[in-house]
């Protein structure tokens, strides 16, 4: 149960960890949504493509920033090696949330695939 | 538990010194050979990789002469290319790589307080495997038959209707040899890290330079297996035929691609790491204060380590990929710029703060800082896609490649080399000739890579081996062969100063720098084994907080002082809080690294030659050198009979159900599983994206006999977690029988999935379709072999008393194979059997 906890190190590799599942995921999602079943061109960037891509993006950022909120809540618990952990880990949430919104935001505006 | 003589803890310090050296020593004359020391063998990389160093400098100057004016012809359009071609790769994988590694080899034992790596003979035998495949490769240049299709080997240029001859193969087979060597110090890079610091030393209060390490060698574990993979395909495409990367059959040349910058892009990261993890050491040393922002720089490389995973697909913007696919990836190309900020705004602040010293590394670090920035911006350019489009594969990116990685690389390790010196030699190298040599070498590559930027914007593409005059590139490209003659010459002064110092440099007095870091707690040069005594460290800034530290280690006023028992021992601590847990006892001396990789460079070679049956017999042969090697071990009369420990220290680790032999196995495991999932990568791309992915109307897998194949490696799986369980318990009754039994599961595992490969009937070098799924069951089958053999030498260890409840370890080693096993096994069945008939073609 300690692996839970904010303090423990494995929270320095979780953030990024899904930022990384964000990133597979919306480009293979993408690329299989593209080869198999592609929108209408005309259709801009207003396709229910983009809308679940977008919604998953939404909804990894506000987890990621979840994390990062809880992280720092800990870190003031603690000191020495446990606030090391926790608040790094936080900086690592924040940062892979912001990670997903950045890299998600051609989502709004970008046909997906031409 | 017997406790051990600890009459060495009252002899004198010298006594002491004398009876480690005699258990730790190295040996002279042919037996060198058998050496495992780290402090050795990171030597003889760092050497080996300076003399690759010199290879591709002499390739790189036969390039800019043969640029240097319009229309000429002092090398052919053949040569030409295996010369650039070589020039890369032997500075990418021969030079780079190895040579950070080495100074890893070399420095984190001594950095973490620990007496060796934790895998010792695995470090000799990836320096052999490096030596023995640097020299098969580079080879290929005397015969005129090196590589010649760059140094990422896009097919078809590489594959065999374009690249008829060997050149290729010796890169795929030289390439992944090296690459044995790579993955061996990454995996114990890694535990050595986490589990062998020494006491006190928690995870937070590690040297930069260990985070750093860390975060390269977790990269290399898990960046380096889809080349590996591309390299294995490419390479069974050209020896016989299978069509993984032609359209024809089925493939997709853009595979490869994908396979080679998956790996390509972050190791330009592994190779950056350790290097900022040279400025991050020095810059506080010489800035005469603790680094400003320790916890952000360790998110910095944490982010890097991910990140740069998610890059690869900017190398491939112009292949005609969706626009919003290339949006995610120019982003992420952007994102990698915060981390480098953050560490550039660190070091500038620790500078700021600081009173820094303009000693020789010092210039160095400064000359970094320049380029390397120079190098990111453009960086930040070439992530902009429109951008990209224009200048891609002209001599922009030639320019910026360089300036990031001689910026990234090569200036901060010839800082790390000048600030280490002393406790290489115990000499001080010459500021005279140190500063002319930076001062040539700074000018000389602006001169050449800056103005490269210029022809490349003209509009000058990559690999071309000669220009009209009238282009527009002469006098750009007259400049930069001039400017690079003048950098040759810069190099030439530092490994001249380098050279000399050994003989002439001043006797350096200890800790010549003021440092922080334990490793100047080392006599210089070093012992064999590090240290006296291991203190117990809960700083970050050890020699500054005590500098008397040195003296009492080297007085064996800490643990560990004790030699009587005959062992090589450091402690093995807990990764988190540098707790210790356990007694290491480590390996000796030995000629198995030596011979198993000779046996390797063998297969290596027979496969060139195409001698298939040689190459088979070797691979067996090879085989049997490994586990020869790995029969030396725990209980085993060579290694640790006698568990006697002294009164109050912990067991030693193979009494225990944890040690490093778990960890490795567990890091490997993660390499592998890194193997894999780009096999199914592939897979499903060339199901997905390829044009001509021909699946066959009845799925040719019977869905029934893998099944039952799962069933008996489960089943193997459960026995062996069952017997471990027990020896958690202290039972050890039926152990032998119970290995016996998982090993016979193993084998029908083995055989049901061989009779359902038989019964498929496939055509492998018809359709790529085929091909891909003969490797996947070909990866199955060998992983089910060595789970077998491995346990069946349990059940012998068993019988020969190295194994049991006073010897429990190795079981768990074993059994950590077993369960991979069933996850790769259930997701094949997934992949090959199943889906195709829930979805079809």
């Amino acid at each position: 149960m300690e692996r839970l906890n904010f303090t423990h190190p494995i929270h320095l590799t979780v953030g990024l960890t899904l930022w990384s599942l964000w990133f597979v995921g919306v480009y293979s999602g993408l690329s299989v949504a593209c080869a198999v079943a592609p929108p209408a061109p005309e259709a801009g960037a207003v396709t229910l493509l983009n809308a679940g891509l977008g919604m998953i993006s939404l909804i990894f950022t506000a987890g990621l920033l979840l994390l990062a909120w809880g992280s720092f809540q800990v870190a003031k618990q603690h000191r020495g090696r446990q606030h090391f952990h926790a608040v790094v880990s936080g900086w690592l949430y924040l940062f892979s949330a912001f990670g997903v919104a950045f890299a998600g935001l051609p989502i709004i505006a970008v046909p997906p695939c031409l | 538990m017997k406790s051990v003589n600890q009459e060495a803890v009252e002899h004198d310090p010298q006594q002491l010194h004398d009876d480690l050296h005699d258990i730790w020593g190295n040996p002279k004359g042919l037996k060198a050979l058998t050496i495992v020391n780290h402090t050795t063998l990171g030597l003889r990389f760092m050497i080996t990789g300076m003399v690759f160093f010199l290879i591709g400098g002499i390739l790189a100057m036969l390039v800019r002469t043969q640029l240097a004016m319009p229309d000429q012809d002092f090398m052919s359009p053949e040569i030409y290319n295996q010369v650039t071609t070589m020039h890369g790769t032997v500075m990418m994988f021969l030079f780079a790589i190895p040579m950070l590694e080495g100074l890893a080899i070399y420095l984190i034992p001594k950095m973490i307080g620990a007496r060796d790596l934790v895998c010792p003979r695995l470090t000799s035998l990836g320096y052999f495997c490096y030596l023995f495949g640097g020299i098969i490769l580079t080879s290929s240049l005397i015969i005129e038959m090196a590589p010649s299709s760059g140094w990422f080997m896009y097919t078809p240029l590489s594959s065999k209707e374009f690249a008829p001859d060997l050149g290729s193969d010796f890169w795929l087979l030289g390439i992944t040899f090296v690459e044995i060597s790579a993955l061996s110090a990454g995996v114990e890079l890694v535990v050595s890290i986490l589990r062998t610091r020494t006491q006190g030393m928690a995870l937070h209060k590690m040297p930069l330079f260990a985070w750093y390490i860390l975060a390269m060698a977790l990269m290399i574990v898990v960046g380096f297996p889809p080349l590996i993979l591309g390299s294995v395909l490419l390479e069974l495409e050209r020896a016989v035929g299978m069509p993984f990367f032609q359209i024809a059959g089925g493939g997709d040349p853009v595979l490869w691609q994908h396979l080679f910058w998956l790996f390509g892009h972050p190791e330009v990261y592994i190779i950056f790491l350790p290097a900022a993890g040279i400025v991050s050491t020095l810059i506080p040393v010489f800035a005469g204060r603790p680094i400003v922002g320790y916890g952000w720089v360790v998110a910095a490389i944490t982010i890097m380590g991910f990140i740069s995973f998610g890059l690869w697909v900017h190398h491939m913007f112009t292949i005609g990929i969706p626009q919003l696919a290339q949006a995610f990836f120019s982003a992420a190309s952007m994102l990698v710029a915060v981390p480098t900020a953050i560490q550039v705004f660190v070091w500038i602040a620790t500078l700021w703060l600081g009173k820094p010293k303009m000693k020789l590394p010092m210039l160095w670090v400064m000359g970094f800082l320049i380029i390397f920035v120079c190098g990111g911006l453009t960086g930040v350019m070439l992530a902009l896609v429109p951008f990209n489009w224009q200048v891609h594969d002209t001599h922009f990116v030639v320019a910026h490649m360089h300036y990031v990685l001689v910026g990234g690389m090569f200036f901060p390790l010839i800082a790390g080399l000048y600030y280490w010196l002393p406790l290489f030699s115990g000499r001080m190298p010459s500021e005279n000739l140190g500063r002319w040599g930076f001062w040539l070498t700074f000018l000389g590559f602006n001169g050449t890579f800056l103005i490269m930027h210029w022809t490349g914007l003209l509009g000058m593409p990559r690999r071309i081996y000669t220009y009209e005059a009238g282009s527009g590139w002469e006098i750009f490209n007259l400049l930069s062969s001039i400017s690079s003659f003048i950098l040759s010459a810069g190099i030439a002064m530092v490994l001249l100063d380098i050279a000399l110092h050994f003989r002439f440099g001043k006797p350096a007095k200890h800790n010549p720098w003021n440092a922080d870091t334990l490793e100047w707690a080392n006599t210089m040069p070093p012992s064999a084994y590090n240290f006296v005594s291991l203190p117990n460290v809960e700083t970050r800034h050890p020699l500054w907080d005590d500098p008397n530290l040195p003296h009492t280690m080297a007085e064996g006023k800490h643990s560990l002082a004790v030699a009587s028992h005959g062992r090589r021992e450091m402690w093995g601590t807990d990764p988190i809080t540098g707790k210790v847990r356990e007694i290491i006892h480590l390996p000796g001396n030995s000629w198995w690294p030596l011979f198993a990789a000779s046996a390797l460079a063998v297969v290596c070679l027979s496969l060139l030659t195409r001698v298939y049956l040689l190459a088979g017999v070797f691979v067996i042969i090879a085989g049997i050198f490994l586990l020869r090697w790995s029969w030396e071990n725990g209980a085993h009369p060579n290694a640790a009979p006698d568990a006697g420990v002294k009164p109050g220290d912990p067991p030693l680790h193979s009494r225990t159900m944890d040690g490093p032999g778990l960890w490795a196995m567990g890091v490997f495991l993660i390499a592998n599983g890194s193997f894999f999932l780009s096999y199914l990568f592939g897979w499903f791309y060339l199901w997905t994206v390829s044009p001509q992915w021909r699946m066959p109307e009845t799925p040719p897998l019977s869905l029934m006999l893998m099944g039952a194949a799962g069933v008996a490696v489960f089943a193997g799986a459960v026995i062996m977690e069952k017997l471990i369980r027990g020896l958690r318990q202290q039972r050890d009754a039926g152990l032998g029988a119970g290995f016996y039994t998982a090993a016979a599961l193993g084998a029908l595992q083995i055989g049901l999935t061989g009779w359902a490969l038989w019964q498929a009937e496939l055509s492998p070098t018809q359709t790529s379709h085929d091909a891909v799924m003969l490797v996947g069951l070909a990866y199955a089958l060998f992983h089910g072999c060595l789970a077998v053999i491995l346990t069946v030498l349990q059940g012998l260890r068993v019988g020969y008393g190295y194994v049991g409840v006073h010897a429990p370890f190795e079981p768990g080693v074993v059994a950590l194979l077993w369960r991979y096993n069933v996850v790769v096994f259930g997701l094949l069945i997934g992949a090959l059997a199943v889906l195709p008939r829930v979805i079809g073609g």
